[in-house]
């Protein structure tokens, strides 16, 4: 339904997005995952006919999106960062409009116009001037106005920037109400937000896109190998020393461990292997009576898959520190990872 | 062809729609409505008083010259203050074509939309006119309903030509104040920079008589004033109708290609 390819656009001597690649099946939510300024809304821009790209093709539909302008933007519904609102006017007036401007023909319009108030949920907003609404409520006659014209393709950038926990889940029921029969692309650097609602992601950093996939897939092709969470007692380089024995250990992780009483640590090992070393692991450690008071199998998340890709130095290396503030969000990262230590 | 007129028809009623809704709109037309009659009873005040003076100079044998054709001074005179009027007022209108859709990042959504700028700039355009004609129309019945008094019967061929003129130097001024409005995002640069364009497209005449030569006669013809006061004669010259019309082309292709240009230079 969307097929992106090579796609560049250079503002100056500046490059936005350097040879994006990637594709949307029909009936298919794709998420654009990328930090703030990595080219996610200059992608989406040039998939709606916003701007012109220097290289390559975005074709919707079929259709070329610098080749046949028109056709293009009949199939399309764009949410921009900013909703494009007209607020001296009423949730219904401002629909109508954006129907006429679409080409929704006169007959049609009605039916199309309820239809989109009923999926956002607007019913009782349907006559207030949308100057008088709250930012949840701009936010869904937004994606009403993407989705008026029933388009097959809709684009929509960081639908959920800036609403409450409430709204936020709101519009990503409404979201997933909207696939099947439409095509999604949304734009997002909030990382739950993915795994939620998105079928497929495309991980952008820099302008480049650096991995694509599901998200169960982009887990396993990227932290492949095993994990495991342990709180242990005892002499940390001694407890390093004995874990180092039982596997090729690729990462070993000091985790915050300050409600603990002394000499007690949480670390997390992973290896590169997929095979379980818990039976290893569990027998090193109590034979040379190293005190384990917790041992739990964990799998990646897709926060450390995305910090892997987009942060420059690569925590591979045991006990390096991850800068979790390469995103700019604060996000959901599981309570032990902002405070690790060494 | 169906599609493009559909196109420009939304824009347009959503614009008119606008204007009704607008506070501002109101302001003007209050302030243009008592401001023009006021003129209108002080302009006719003083031509009925300046030709009684020379009927009189006549009447006593100090000569003073044929008679004075009173209902059709009036309505020049009157033509041309309604003109200055106009020259203030018309910036305000078209100050805020663009610049609100800039502010309220309206212009993505009609950029990607089925709808070409030129249909947006044009539905613009004829929605803002509606409202100028809005504005002179109620006036304009003042006029005829002082001008039926005259006798012999007034000419209306004169009254129909100068408010053409009229409205054509409207259409002329808000067509490029819209192209100035679609420049950057602040209103109130926009209606002073339209109103400093139309002050010097309004004195070209001066300036091409001042300057002289062929270049003098090139800017005496670009001059609005001089075709406007041509009009407000009665003279349907088609030389003027065709300058006003140009104007208003100029400005709508500057405003398309403006608008083409935001996308370009948008990081």
């Amino acid at each position: 339904m969307i097929d992106v390819e090579h796609l560049s656009k250079t503002y100056g001597s500046t490059t936005a997005i350097n040879d994006v690649t990637f594709q949307a099946e029909p009936g298919e939510i794709l998420g654009l995952l990328g930090p703030n300024g990595a080219g996610k809304t200059t992608t989406m821009r040039i998939l709606s006919g916003y701007l012109p790209a220097s290289h390559g093709t975005a074709r919707v539909a079929g259709y070329e999106v610098h080749e046949s302008p028109m056709a293009v933007r009949q199939r399309i519904g764009y949410l921009p960062e900013t909703p494009p609102l007209y607020t001296d006017m009423t949730v219904e007036n401002y629909l109508n409009f954006v129907a006429r401007i679409k080409g929704v023909a006169a007959g049609d319009r009605p039916t199309k116009i309820t239809s989109a108030i009923e999926r956002c949920n607007l019913q009782e907003k349907r006559k207030v001037i949308i100057r008088k609404l709250s930012k949840g409520f701009r936010q869904r006659v937004g994606i009403a106005q993407a989705i008026v014209h029933d388009p097959p393709a809709i684009i929509l950038d960081e639908p959920t920037v800036g609403l409450d926990p409430r709204q936020i889940i709101e519009v990503r029921n409404l979201i997933k109400n909207l696939a099947g029969q439409t095509t999604v692309i949304l734009s997002t650097h909030i990382l739950p937000e993915v795994s939620m609602t998105c079928d497929r992601v495309a991980i952008i950093n820099k302008g480049r896109v650096v991995s694509s996939g599901t998200p169960d897939d982009l887990m396993l092709q990227l932290s492949g190998g095993m994990r495991y969470e342990l709180e242990v007692e005892g002499d940390r380089s001694y407890i390093t020393e004995q874990l180092q024995r039982v596997a090729d250990l690729k990462e070993l992780y000091w985790l915050a461990a300050d409600e603990l009483p002394e000499q007690r640590h949480r670390l997390r090992v992973s290896t590169e292997t997929n095979a379980d070393f818990g039976k290893q692991l569990a027998a090193a450690l109590v034979s040379e009576h190293v005190g384990l008071y917790e041992m739990r199998k964990v799998g990646a998340s897709l926060e450390d898959v995305f910090l892997q890709l987009t942060t420059e130095e690569t925590a591979v290396e045991a006990a390096s520190t991850v800068e979790t503030d390469a995103m700019a969000e604060p996000i959901q990262t599981d309570s032990t990872q902002a405070g690790e230590t060494e | 062809m169906i599609t493009v007129l559909a196109n420009i028809d939304a824009i347009f009623r959503k614009e008119l729609q606008g204007y009704f809704k607008s506070p501002l709109s109101y302001i003007i037309a209050g302030f243009f409505w008592i401001l023009t009659a006021l003129f209108l009873v002080l302009v006719s005040q003083q031509v009925i008083q300046y030709a009684t003076q020379n009927d009189l100079g006549r009447q006593m044998g100090q000569g003073g010259g044929a008679p004075l054709d009173v209902p059709t001074l009036v309505l020049q005179n009157f033509l041309s203050v309604m003109g200055s009027i106009l020259l203030f007022i018309l910036p305000v209108l078209s100050m805020n074509l663009y610049t609100e859709e800039r502010k309220r990042h309206t212009l993505e959504l009609l950029a990607t939309s089925p709808i070409t700028n030129w249909a947006v700039a044009v539905g613009k355009l004829m929605a803002v006119l509606v409202f100028v004609i809005t504005l002179i129309f109620p006036i304009a019945m003042l006029e005829l309903f002082l001008l039926s008094a005259a006798k012999p019967a007034f000419p209306l061929q004169i009254f129909f030509v100068g408010h053409l003129g009229i409205i054509l130097l409207a259409a002329a001024v808000l067509s490029l104040g819209m192209f100035i409005s679609s420049l950057n995002d602040s209103a109130i640069v926009a209606a002073f920079l339209t109103f400093v364009l139309v002050l010097v497209l309004w004195i070209l005449d001066f300036l091409g008589q001042t300057l002289g030569g062929a270049g003098g006669e090139v800017l005496k013809h670009l001059s609005l004033l001089k075709h406007y006061t041509s009009l407000t004669q009665g003279v349907l010259d088609s030389s003027s109708v065709v300058l006003f019309v140009s104007y208003v082309v100029l400005g709508l292709f500057l405003t398309a290609q403006s608008i083409d240009l935001i996308r370009f230079q948008q990081s």
